[in-house]
Formats: C-alpha cells, sequence, structure tokens
C-alpha cells in the first residue's frame, strides 16, 4: 500500500496541476480575507471589528474557496485517470482497485492538509495585519482554534468527497462542473432559501462545522460545531461506500 | 502461456466477444487479427482483467490477472486506449508505474533506453508524436521485465521505419523466450513478425493456426518477372487468371504453380516468380466462409 501511496503523491507532484491549484486557491484566499475585512467594522453584524471572535470568523470565512478547490482536486485524482487513459496502466500495476482509491484517498488527505496549512498561514497572516491595521481585534480567542482544527477536518472530508465524485462519474466535464454548481450557487441557494432544510446540505454542516453563516445563526438553524462535523463525515462516508463498491466493478473500456 | 476457456462478453444485446477458445505459447509471436469491432480489444482487456467476462475465464499460467502477485513483473501491455498526461515528462510516467510496482529505480531510463526514448526522458509527454508514444507505451510495458507481452494494435501512428523497428522488437522478444500476443486489423503489419495467428470476426475465433498452415489453405497469389509480360499476360488472361502490372512484374491472382506451368507450356522465360499470397487475401477468404457457413449476423446479435 505504501507503493501505492508514494505513486499517487509522484502524480500529483508531476504535473502542473496542483501547484497551479494551490496558487490560484492562495490568490482567491487573499481576495476573499481583504474583501471581508474591508467590509467589518464596529456596528456590522456579521463581522464585528472588535469581537474576539472576529479573527477565526474570518479565518472560517476565508476557505470557501479552499474547499471547493479541494474537493476538485480529489475529482481530479481519479477523472483525469480516465480522461487521459492512464486509469488502464494504474488499474495494470495493481488490479485490486480498492486499493488503488485508498491509496488515492491518503494521497489527498495528506495534499489536503498541506493546502490547509499553506491556506491558513496566508489568512492568518493577511487578517491580523489588516484586522490591526484597522484596530480591530487581532486574538486568537474565541472559536479561532476550534476553526481551525474545524478547517483541516472540512478540507480533508472536502477531499475525499471530490474524490468519491470523481470515482463515480467518471467523466471530468460532468464530474467538475456538477462540484462547481453544487458548491457553488445551487447549495448557497438552497441554504438561503430553505434554511431548514440547507442547513443539512454538505454546505450546511460545514456552515455549522466552521460555525459561520451569521444568517442561519441568527435564525437558530446552525448545526453546532459537532454534529455539522459528524454530519460531514457521514456524507463523506456514504460517498466512500459508494465509490468503494461501484468503481471496483466497472468494465474499463 | 496465456489460455482464454469460452471467453464470452455481451454489452447489453450485443455479444461482443462469443465462446472464445484458444492457447498462445511461449516463445512464439501471436498474431490476434481480426477487423475492427471485431471484439479484439475486449478480448484482450478481459484478459488483462480490466473487463469483466460475461462467461469463461483467462489465465497466465493457470491464473487471472488479478490473482499475478506482482503483476507488472510477469505481464506488459500496451492497449490502444491506454495513455498518458500530456503534462508529465515520459521519465514521470515510468516512475509513476515503477514505484507504484515497486521496481528498481533504474528501471524507468533502463526501458527508455531499450525503447529508443533516452533522449526524450525528460519531454513532457503532450510534445511526443504517435510514435513516441507508442513506444513509450511499450517502454511501460517492458518496465518489468515480463514474461508475458500483450500489444494492441502497436502499429497504430508508427511510421515505416517504426513499424520496422517494432517488428525487429517484437521478434527479439519472442526469441528470448516470451509469450507475445499482438493485435492488428492491418494483417500485412504481422505478416512478417508472426508465427501463429488467432483469426476472429464478430466476435468469434475463427482460426487457430501458423501463419504458413493459413497462408496455404486460403491464399493464393505471386509475383512474376518476365522479359515477355505481354505475352504472358495474354496466356494467363486466357487462362481466366486477373493480371496487372507493378513495376517490372505482374501480379498474378492465381497460385504461383500454376503461373509456372501456364509459362512452361507456353516456354515463356521467367526471371522470378515468388508468391505474395499474404494473410490479407487469408483473412478475406476466412470471413467469406464464415458468411457462407452462417448468414446470421454475430456482431449485434441478440444474446
Amino acid at each position: 500500500m505504501n507503493a501505492l501511496i508514494r505513486a499517487e503523491l509522484l502524480k500529483l507532484r508531476t504535473t502542473r496541476m496542483l501547484p497551479w491549484l494551490l496558487l490560484a486557491t492562495l490568490a482567491l484566499v487573499v481576495v476573499t480575507v481583504a474583501a471581508n475585512i474591508a467590509s467589518a467594522d464596529p456596528d456590522d453584524v456579521a463581522l464585528p471589528l472588535h469581537d474576539p471572535a472576529l479573527l477565526g470568523r474570518v479565518i472560517g470565512l476565508s476557505f470557501g474557496v479552499p474547499q471547493v478547490l479541494v474537493t476538485v482536486l480529489g475529482v481530479l485524482a481519479f477523472t483525469q485517470e480516465v480522461r487521459y487513459g492512464t486509469i488502464t496502466s494504474t488499474f495494470l500495476v495493481e488490479p485490486r482497485r480498492s486499493r488503488i482509491l485508498v491509496a488515492k484517498a491518503v494521497a489527498l488527505v495528506l495534499s489536503a492538509v498541506v493546502i490547509a496549512a499553506a491556506t491558513l498561514g496566508v489568512s492568518v497572516a493577511l487578517s491580523m495585519a489588516l484586522i490591526g491595521a484597522k484596530d480591530g481585534n487581532v486574538t486568537t480567542g474565541g472559536q479561532f482554534w476550534q476553526i481551525v482544527a474545524a478547517v483541516f477536518v472540512a478540507m480533508v472530508l472536502y477531499g475525499l468527497i471530490g474524490l468519491a465524485l470523481g470515482a463515480l462519474l467518471r467523466d471530468q466535464i460532468v464530474a467538475v462542473t456538477a462540484t462547481l454548481v453544487w458548491l457553488g450557487p445551487a447549495e448557497h441557494l438552497l441554504i438561503d432559501a430553505l434554511p431548514e432544510v440547507g442547513r443539512w446540505t454538505p454546505g450546511g454542516a460545514t456552515f455549522g462545522l466552521l460555525q459561520l453563516g451569521p444568517a442561519l445563526s441568527e435564525n437558530g438553524t446552525l448545526l453546532h460545531a459537532a454534529v455539522g462535523g459528524l454530519l460531514l463525515l457521514g456524507y463523506t462516508i456514504t460517498a466512500a461506500a459508494l465509490a468503494l463498491t461501484v468503481a471496483p466493478r466497472r468494465d474499463v473500456l | 502461456m496465456i489460455e482464454l476457456h469460452g471467453l464470452s462478453k455481451s454489452f447489453g444485446i450485443v455479444r461482443a466477444v462469443d465462446d472464445v477458445t484458444a492457447v498462445v505459447e511461449a516463445g512464439q509471436v501471436t498474431a490476434f487479427l481480426g477487423p475492427n469491432g471485431a471484439g479484439k480489444t475486449t478480448t484482450l482487456r478481459m484478459l488483462l482483467g480490466l473487463v469483466a467476462p460475461t462467461r469463461g475465464s483467462a489465465t497466465f499460467g493457470g491464473r487471472r490477472y488479478d490473482e499475478i502477485p506482482d503483476p507488472v513483473r510477469h505481464v506488459g501491455a500496451v492497449l490502444e486506449a491506454s495513455g498518458f498526461h500530456p503534462g508529465r515528462t515520459a521519465l514521470d510516467h515510468l516512475r509513476v508505474l515503477a514505484t507504484a510496482a515497486r521496481l528498481p529505480r533504474d528501471a524507468p531510463m533502463r526501458a527508455l533506453a531499450d525503447t529508443g526514448l533516452e533522449d526524450a526522458a525528460r519531454r513532457r509527454v503532450g510534445e511526443f508524436s504517435l510514435g513516441m508514444r507508442q513506444r513509450l507505451g511499450l517502454a511501460a510495458a517492458m518496465l518489468g521485465d515480463p514474461a508475458v507481452l500483450v500489444l494492441d494494435e502497436p502499429t497504430n501512428g508508427l511510421d515505416p521505419q517504426g513499424i520496422r523497428w517494432l517488428r525487429g522488437y517484437v521478434r527479439q522478444l519472442a526469441d528470448e523466450g516470451r509469450t507475445v500476443l499482438v493485435s492488428s486489423h492491418a494483417l500485412s503489419e504481422v505478416e512478417q513478425t508472426a508465427d501463429h495467428v488467432l483469426l476472429i470476426v464478430e466476435g468469434r475465433l475463427i482460426r487457430s493456426s501458423t501463419l504458413a498452415a493459413l497462408r496455404a489453405e486460403a491464399g493464393v497469389g505471386c509475383r512474376v518477372r518476365t522479359p515477355e509480360p505481354e505475352r504472358l499476360s495474354t496466356v494467363l488472361a486466357a487462362a481466366g487468371h486477373r493480371v496487372r502490372t507493378e513495376d517490372e512484374d505482374l501480379a498474378v491472382d492465381t497460385a504461383a504453380e500454376q503461373v509456372g506451368e501456364l509459362a512452361a507450356t507456353h516456354r515463356i522465360v521467367l526471371h522470378r516468380l515468388n508468391p505474395t499470397a499474404g494473410l490479407e487475401e487469408a483473412f478475406f477468404h476466412l470471413t467469406e466462409q464464415l458468411a457462407r457457413v452462417d448468414d446470421t449476423p454475430l456482431h449485434g446479435a441478440p444474446v
């Protein structure tokens, strides 16, 4: 299994996809953090400038884009192999396909942790600098450490959900489009329109896990962080179980 | 040794491979011949565990592909539609496979050197010609120095020089005692390399025989060179044979023996007389026979 994991990590390192995705993620995180802190002021409900929870909240909000990108990375980890036909040689080296999926999952977990750490470094440093410049509260109190931990959990689980989606859908364009549509407009519209339903979606669970979404919170519909985390874990396990059941049995034509 | 036993595959109502039973011996080049859509690729993919058979089995020395420990060390394969990430270098492509298969670190460079791609090792595959990709596919197949080689349409995209190189390479592998199974729809491509022929048409294996036997059974035709081409053409045409001029020779659609006898009867001098019956002709004869025996279309027939 170690050899398969090393091979999967090598696959990620030997194309330009990962550095570009990481670069795009960091750029968008900078934009998100700057925009959020620009909107923060002492009377703001969502981002009160002097609230000890401000830093944690800004960090949590900045992980919307990284979550999408790590999901896409997961999707691409499988669908690119189908698109370019390398899945054939991958399965010829290891015909027990579930082992390939597990190796990809481990490689993706490691990648998600690295991306989350890099993103967190940029996000925290920039947030502290910008909040400090506005004389806001830059303490790491409140939910800061909980959010930092939750960010890693969410990134890992989103990456795994992406991998499972890719293994189930196989077609790269279909899988990436479906991911972007769901994580982009569809889920947010659902959460805004029907919060009681929306909080049970993966996105709603993530809002709960990261204790974000002030509108939901105000309505009292935000899931508790632990419940949100467990729900997201449940989605991940379900998607992984489906992928491990379906993908190894399919013909590779 | 490769054994196929009652191998069948249906896709919905379409029977792509129908009860194929065959043996592929070691130390030989076995050509797996058939027109496009005959079921060659599906058969090879079943052999390699990529497609699940509807019925039957395919084994290497008695074991299914997925039962072979470290299969890359025993079986190498180049399949149609198996590809490469265009952004990855040739060396990295092989390093990924070698890492997963726990092969020695020098295996990728050795395989690239064997297939003439040493100088292109650090070029991205997206910059490769089709011929270079075929070579890279072969390099991947040879990574584990396997005793069995399965090649699906390996000449596709190769220029004449590449085809000549491939013939020599494949021949050398068989002469080393390896089992080599090569599929092709281009019959002329395997004619100079194969020892044994498996002929598949519309999902059914219709012939398994030596190349010589197949040629003798169905093939007729020759090229003849004479200082009196017009006279010989007239004689042959009068005997009901079709004749056409090819360079300095005449191409005749009958056996060399008959041409020789007719030439002798009419006291026409011959400078050269070569049988040219090829697999192409044998293939058509055999498929025509099949069509006569069974009018039911097999491909796309309900299961």
